[in-house]
């Protein structure tokens, strides 16, 4: 819908009041408490429901600088539609009761209607968890809106490359259903809901948790021998990682000047890091920079996924899905559209399997963790090995990676450090219990003699074949 | 249960709602002491496999035959094999079995004969005799050469020379079972009298052995043609008008899209063996995942309303993932076959006790999914009581064992000898007969006999488990296989009380539906499943009938304890203990 038929509207002042300390309880606010500053820049009525039943309401707010988006129902006290979500009541004026609309069912389908120009229809809507950016709801098991709060300047990457990847033929994308728009802004972006799938996090704890379970009741294993081997499914998703960037260039084309800039902005960038980190690291890094600033070709740039990691792919029936092209949350609309080296989702993808296998070493409290680490090595060692060689395998991906192979080694390395030096700083600010993994990842990266780190995957020796007819579980 | 009353049935789909039982009649029992099972043994055991629970007894071929391929080799279609009995021992236990409600079906091997068949005794004697051309004959052997050789093991290739006859005869298997030749009328006629001779006799169908290589075609690779289905809508024409309500079991083990066509559109074979499912059901469980099992589900085709799947965890045959299929389509096969235990242990036959290493748990969770899922499951003797196996017999005669009935001698199978035995019965401290008996299960109710009863009284008060839709409920947790059996269509005249949402979700508050939810993995397991559209109706938990809370308008919350399973009526409303 573009520029559609809104009946603007005038929100009760003792609504416009009530809706700053709702938003302060939002997970997709981006302020701390209260905003000092708000004030309603549009605000319309875009539904009624039939008997009086209640009202669907939809405003922009702008706090702090930021502009998000409401849908609220407007309903009289007597019913329960609110039954089971006070975190949802924005305020009781009177006889009325305004809420967030995402949780009321009947308001969800007439969101949908609207958002779709009436082109979807669906019996039945629930809402899927809240994310930091978006509301998720899903119709019938059938379609997934996300309903932007959060509202970009410009267009949503999420829906462009969405729809643009689509339109390649790439098939391993939940298709474009509806896109809501309005004066130049994405509202909502509606896709095929994936049913029955798993993300790719949950299905490598699931490999994680038997092989650990097994390492630990018996003489060791190799996780090619464990019952929940996953390098097969990374495999996969290694080739269906090497066709979303052959996509992407396709639909985005190749910066004929590659690199370039970008690269040594990373560069330094990861310099001026590593010197604030422990003195050992920070001398660590070295050796590392020095070889990063001799690479003479960091390859070519194309629109990547950005934000790659097992929680963006999802596991269906059909094979594996990539979701979320959102690229990272903290980083502007433009760095996020900004091509870059396919290595740098190669990168978030080896470092979310090290991730997983840290994590699940973390749940086994009961475990001695330096006991399981050979264990945990020797997933990811063969998972790593395995997404690489799946990404290798699809056709065309070569022309997207530098051209010396020991750059390409370098580059990636560099954008594991770069992630790394992220995640670290994040679990920090948020979840400093979670800080030992980035941690010990550092500690790896940047003590580990350069050649090796940089021989890594992307250059593997041969793997031993998995089925080793000699040896039992 | 109430009797089968022969052709007079009117339950002509009762294939669709059935539970087979497979028995080797040499391992049953002995009712005469020679050391071999024979038919009079069987029907001895009718009382058992009645209180069991099952509708249909398989039986392995038990025509005359030199039993060179554990009587796949057939010597004569007229009469039965001596140490099983007569013609009319068979036509006694189809009596017996009716009486009790249990239907029987035998092995047919409509493919090919043994060599020491007096068809082709006097085929090979030369080429004008009378059955010359009954089978496929050829001056070389380079004919046909673009059909797969089947038994690579055993075999160099399909034609085997004839010095008598000085031609070569063409075999699909081993070269002491040559193969018809359809294309001569006779043949194709004669074996239509094989079928109705049996069918008279009482039978209520056949399992058809290696139907898709009936017909041999220049250029083709001689599976899965047009004039094999032709004639198999012949046979199917030639049953459904003379004696309606008996049911043809292909075997035809092959890629889903391509069995489908022996169901020919509802005209050909009313069963057919789901051969992929199997591995998958014990790789999901290895995997601790579900997308085995809904990977192969969303890949198998929809199949005519008046047929169904046989579906099984394991059978007297060895089955190799090779037989599923050899070719790259399936990608999970590249997956699969590479697995050291799915190749060891699933390529060579292995009971299902000894597959997952005697876990009752694991055994229980595979048969409540055979139990579950679309399809009639097939039952193999002895997994009712999780009898092992022993390998050092060889590959086929491992699974083979006598039944255990008792702690007695010979396991109860047999007054013989011990060395008299057609095979020794298992005697390890573990799966041994001493360990192992119907006769002990019986009187334990905790024991794996009586579970098994149990859920088959369960599966058989839900015909939907037979013949209704299939839908995956999606969960975030890979572990857990979550779906929905429900009817088709709406009963009519169903309790429609009780606050339902209204609309089309009324439907299923008329009909039956059962929810079924699996933990695949050895640790307990969480799942959220959406399940709002039930809203306002009650699961009620079948063995036990305990009513679980009401689904509301969150996802619903259970919790499963390691390889746990829950089969879950929904029900509109539950009577609550106040009689509410």
């Amino acid at each position: 819908m573009e520029k559609g038929p809104l009946d603007r509207l005038e929100l009760p002042a003792e609504l416009v009041d009530a809706i700053g300390p709702y938003l302060a309880r939002q997970r997709w606010y981006a302020g701390e408490g209260p905003p000092a500053t708000m004030h309603i820049v549009e605000a319309g009525l875009l539904a009624e429901l039939p008997n009086r039943a209640g009202r669907l309401l939809w405003a922009v707010v702008e706090a702090e600088g930021a502009d998000y988006q409401l849908v609220m129902a407007d309903r009289p006290v007597a019913g329960d539609n609110l039954r089971g979500h006070d975190e949802a009541l924005i305020a009781g004026l009177g006889d009325r009761v305004f809420y967030d609309a995402t949780v009321d069912s009947e308001m969800a389908l007439a969101l949908l209607h609207v958002a779709s120009g009436g082109a979807e229809r669906a019996e039945r809507a629930r809402p899927l968890g809240v994310e930091q950016s978006n509301t998720s709801l899903v119709y019938d098991d059938r379609l997934i809106l996300k309903l932007f709060r959060r509202l970009s300047v410009g267009l949503n990457p999420d829906a462009d490359v969405t729809a643009a990847l689509a339109a390649t033929g790439f098939s391993h994308v939940a298709l474009p259903l509806l896109r809501w728009q309005r004066d130049g802004r994405d509202l909502a972006f509606g896709q095929q809901y994936l049913a029955g799938g798993t993300d790719g996090w949950a299905l490598a704890l699931t490999s994680l948790r038997d092989y650990y379970g097994a390492a630990s009741s018996q003489a060791p294993v190799h996780p090619a021998l464990s019952g929940g081997d996953f390098a097969a499914e990374v495999c996969r998703l290694g080739q269906v990682t090497g066709e979303m960037h052959l996509a992407m260039a396709e639909a985005f084309g190749v910066s004929e000047q590659g690199l370039g800039d970008q690269w040594r902005a990373l560069v330094a960038s990861i310099g001026s890091r590593t010197r604030h980190l422990v003195p050992e690291l920070a001398a660590g890094a070295e050796p590392l920079l020095e070889r990063l600033r001799g690479v003479q070709d960091p390859g070519p740039a194309v629109r990547a996924h950005g934000d790659y990691h097992l929680g963006q792919v999802m596991r269906t029936d059909l094979g594996w899905y990539v979701l979320d092209f959102e690229g990272e949350p903290s980083r502007s609309l433009e760095e996020r559209q900004r091509h870059t080296s396919v290595l740098k989702d190669v990168a978030g993808m080896l470092r979310s399997l090290y991730y997983a296998s840290q994590f699940a070493v973390g749940e086994r409290a009961e475990s001695d963790p330096e006991l399981l680490q050979p264990f945990a090595q020797a997933w990811e060692d063969r998972n790593r090995a395995a997404f690489v060689r799946g990404y290798k395998d699809c056709k065309g991906t070569e022309d997207l990676l530098p051209a010396a192979p020991d750059d390409r080694g370098a580059v990636r390395v560099a954008f594991e450090v770069d992630k790394a030096l992220y995640e670290l700083a994040y679990e920090q600010a948020f979840r400093p219990d979670w800080a030992r993994i980035p941690r010990a990842a550092l500690r790896r990266l940047l003590t580990a003699p350069v050649a090796e780190l940089i021989a890594g995957p992307l250059e593997p020796p041969e793997l031993p074949e998995a089925a080793d007819e000699d040896r039992e579980v | 249960m109430a009797p089968v009353s022969g052709t007079a049935s009117q339950d002509v789909r009762w294939y669709q709602r059935a539970v087979f039982y497979e028995v080797l009649v040499r391992g049953f029992y002995d009712s005469n002491n020679d050391g071999s099972g024979d038919i009079p043994g069987l029907m001895n055991k009718l009382d058992y496999l009645q209180w069991l629970g099952i509708d249909c007894i398989w039986l392995l071929p038990f025509y005359q035959s030199p039993l060179r391929d554990g009587g796949y080799d057939i010597s004569d279609y007229w009469t039965v094999l001596p140490e099983y009995g007569q013609v009319a021992d068979v036509a006694q236990l189809v009596d017996d079995a009716h009486r009790r409600g249990i239907r029987v079906i035998v092995d047919l091997v409509m493919n090919h004969t043994s060599d020491q068949h007096p068809w082709f005794r006097e085929s090979r004697q030369d080429r004008v005799n009378p059955k010359a051309d009954w089978y496929v004959w050829n001056d070389d052997n380079q004919r046909y050469r673009e059909a797969r050789i089947i038994f690579v093991d055993t075999e160099k290739s399909n034609w085997a020379w004839d010095p008598r006859r000085g031609q070569y005869y063409w075999h699909r298997f081993f070269s002491h079972q040559p193969d018809l030749n359809y294309d001569n009328p006779e043949v194709a006629d004669t074996m239509l009298d094989v079928v109705r001779y049996w069918l008279d006799v009482g039978l209520d169908g056949f399992r058809l052995d290696a139907v898709p290589y009936m017909f041999e075609r220049d250029g083709t690779e001689g599976e899965n043609l047009p004039e094999t289905h032709a004639y198999l809508k012949r046979l199917r024409k030639e049953v459904d008008s003379l004696y309606p309500g008996k049911v043809l079991l292909a075997e035809a083990n092959q890629w889903p899209e391509d069995v489908v066509e022996y169901f020919g559109g509802g005209e050909e074979c009313h069963m057919c063996f789901d051969f992929p499912l199997m591995p998958r059901m014990f790789m999901a469980v290895r995997r601790e995942q579900r997308f085995p099992i809904t990977e192969i589900l969303a890949r198998t085709p929809a199949i005519p309303e008046s047929c169904s799947w046989g579906i099984f965890l394991r059978n007297h045959d060895e089955l190799t993932l090779e037989m599923v299929t050899d070719e790259e389509r399936d990608y999970m096969w590249s997956e699969y076959a590479k697995d050291p235990r799915m190749k060891r242990n699933i390529g060579i036959g292995r009971r299902l006790a000894t597959l997952v290493d005697n876990d009752r748990r694991v055994a229980e969770l595979l048969h409540s999914l055979l139990f579950s899922l679309p399809g009639s499951p097939v039952l193999y003797y002895g997994d009712e009581i999780g009898m092992g196996d022993n390998i050092y017999l060889g590959d086929r005669d491992g699974v083979r064992t006598p039944m255990q009935w008792a702690p007695d001698r010979n396991g109860g199978f047999s007054r013989a000898d011990f060395a008299q035995l057609y095979l020794p019965p298992l005697m390890d401290p573990v799966y041994g007969y001493q360990a192992v008996n119907v006769e002990a299960q019986m009187r334990n109710p905790s024991s794996l006999l009586h579970w098994m009863r149990s859920m088959l009284e369960v599966r058989r008060a839900h015909p939907i488990f037979g013949t209704g839709s299939m839908e995956v409920v999606s969960t975030d947790n890979p572990s857990v296989l979550a779906y929905v059996r429900a009817s088709a269509a709406p009963v009519p005249g169903g309790d429609g009380a009780g606050g339902a949402a209204g609309g089309p979700d009324q439907a299923a508050a008329h009909g039956d539906c059962v929810l079924c939810v699996s933990n695949l993995s050895r640790f307990a397991q969480p799942a959220q499943l959406p399940l709002q559209r039930w809203e306002g109706m009650t699961p009620v938990e079948l063995l036990g009938r305990i009513p679980f809370p009401p689904i509301g308008d969150l996802p619903y919350f259970i919790t499963l304890p390691p390889y746990g399973f829950y089969w879950f009526g929904l029900v509109a409303r539950h009577p609550s203990s106040t009689g509410g």
